[in-house]
């Protein structure tokens, strides 16, 4: 698993310096503030690691964006070289909003015509049009959960959700090592102390 | 969280969920409808439908093994799926999503290969192979994936049903990627319960997060988290020596010793 592991030291090193840029704006934050704090540098940094190979993790970059106070972090987090600083691409995921948008339009006044015409039931191919339904709900919870997801065909998501899957998994097993790590640490500490 | 408790409470009760379907009359759903709200792939699927004339490909990979049954009833055409740039990283992302999978094939070709291996031990010469090659050209520095479908027999032929068979194919293979990366997802058949599953599991890695960093948040005064300060190697071993020692018992003590070194291991 070579690129995982390439994967982890990337996100780590981003993530640390993402830290470091983030202490160095205020002083004395609550627990939330900085649980707020850590997580969007996490997520900065595992999108900004994948190097804009794919559209979930532009889609992540571009909502962090959005926020004005975290430009200057997404700015320097990304680092001069990156990809992400190429215009196009905000201006591709900015017409992606748009097309997000008619295509709820039109999916509600397609979905309400359906159900004015309320037809005789073709009982032919039921159990296939049930399954097609189950599937259809299901792909639409997918697509709201994975970053970007909105403006994804069925096939694409598919390919995403498995990339970003992977990438969880990487954000979750360095952050849960560096909690276990520090929570060992203080408690040496504090029995150190006490001897 | 609604909408994972929405979710959750869904997944129990599919009884009712399918008795509620079967109470709302509407005319079963062709995929065409969906392909409707999906203006992109459709319009370039049947745009490329009908330039038919298009030659072959040139280049076949080595994968391509020759059909034993050639039965009058079989029609071909080739479908040029989706729009390029996806098919562009879906080329190149799959030997990298596959080398973190155990079982996964390295090939998109290689689990239409085992299919159709299968499917010949089981037909006899009367019916006809469903088979399906992919190839891939460089036209002008363009990678262009061409699907060549045969209709089964019995089958309707016309240019929409095996663009939507070809689309399903796909999709269906790389469900099946997926069902390998999810643990737990090998012995579940059926579309929806792999999204389900699916679904779950990203929703749990997505709280492991907010939870984790919860924690790291409580654990860190200020989150400027200095790792030389921590990571010191002697500093780390004895004191890990000395846990050990006071608790040696305590398999979480042990277990998070481990972590450490493998934090350090990934770190440096």
């Amino acid at each position: 698993m070579h690129t995982s592991s390439k994967l982890t030291k990337e996100f780590t090193k981003k993530w640390l310096k993402g830290l470091q840029i983030c202490c160095s704006s205020k002083k004395d934050m609550d627990v939330l503030e900085r649980k707020k704090k850590i997580k969007l540098c996490a997520d900065i940094a595992l999108a900004s690691a994948k190097n804009a190979t794919t559209s979930w993790s532009i889609a992540l970059i571009s909502e962090a964006k959005k926020n004005d106070e975290n430009e200057i972090l997404v700015d320097n987090l990304l680092g001069p070289e990156s990809r992400f600083k190429q215009q196009n691409i905000i201006r591709q995921m900015n017409s992606c909003h748009k097309r997000v948008r008619s295509k709820k339009i039109l999916k509600k006044s397609c979905s309400i015509s359906q159900r004015m015409k309320k037809m005789g039931p073709p009982k032919s191919n039921l159990a296939a049009y049930i399954a097609k339904r189950l599937v259809k709900k299901r792909t639409q919870v997918l697509q709201r959960l994975v970053p970007g997801g909105e403006s994804m065909d069925e096939f694409s998501l598919i390919k995403e959700a498995l990339d970003y899957i992977l990438s969880l998994r990487v954000q979750v097993d360095v952050m849960r090592n560096l909690a276990n790590a520090t929570e060992v640490l203080n408690q040496s500490n504090s029995s150190n102390v006490f001897d | 969280m609604n909408k994972g408790e929405e979710l959750g409470m869904e997944t129990f009760q599919f009884g009712e969920e399918i008795q509620s379907l079967m109470a709302v009359v509407q005319p079963p759903e062709a995929g065409n409808s969906f392909t409707a709200l999906l203006e992109l792939p459709a319009n370039q699927a049947v745009k490329l439908l009908h330039s038919h004339e298009e030659t072959a490909p040139n280049n076949l990979p080595s994968s391509v093994f020759p059909s034993a049954e050639n039965s009058l009833e079989t029609t071909t055409s080739s479908v040029v799926p989706n729009s390029s740039p996806n098919n562009i990283n879906l080329v190149k992302q799959e030997p990298i999503d596959s080398d973190s999978m155990h079982n996964s094939s390295p090939n998109p070709s290689d689990p239409v290969v085992s299919k159709s291996t299968k499917r010949k031990e089981r037909e006899t010469n009367v019916k006809s192979s469903a088979k399906k090659i992919k190839s891939v050209t460089n036209d002008d520095g363009e990678e262009l994936p061409y699907v060549h479908v045969r209709a089964r027999r019995g089958q309707a032929t016309d240019s929409h049903s095996l663009a939507e068979r070809a689309r399903r194919e796909k999709i269906n293979a790389r469900m099946k990627l997926l069902q390998e990366l999810v643990p737990g997802c090998n012995k579940i058949s059926g579309t929806a319960m792999v999204l389900d599953e699916i679904i779950n599991h990203v929703q749990s890695l997505q709280r492991q997060v907010e939870f984790l960093s919860m924690r790291l948040a409580a654990v860190h005064p200020n989150i400027d988290i200095n790792l030389d300060n921590i990571f010191s190697a002697e500093v780390i071993i004895l004191q890990s020596f000395y846990l050990l020692m006071c608790n040696f018992t305590c398999y979480a003590i042990i277990h998070k010793f481990l972590s450490v070194s493998t934090f350090i291991k990934t770190y440096h």
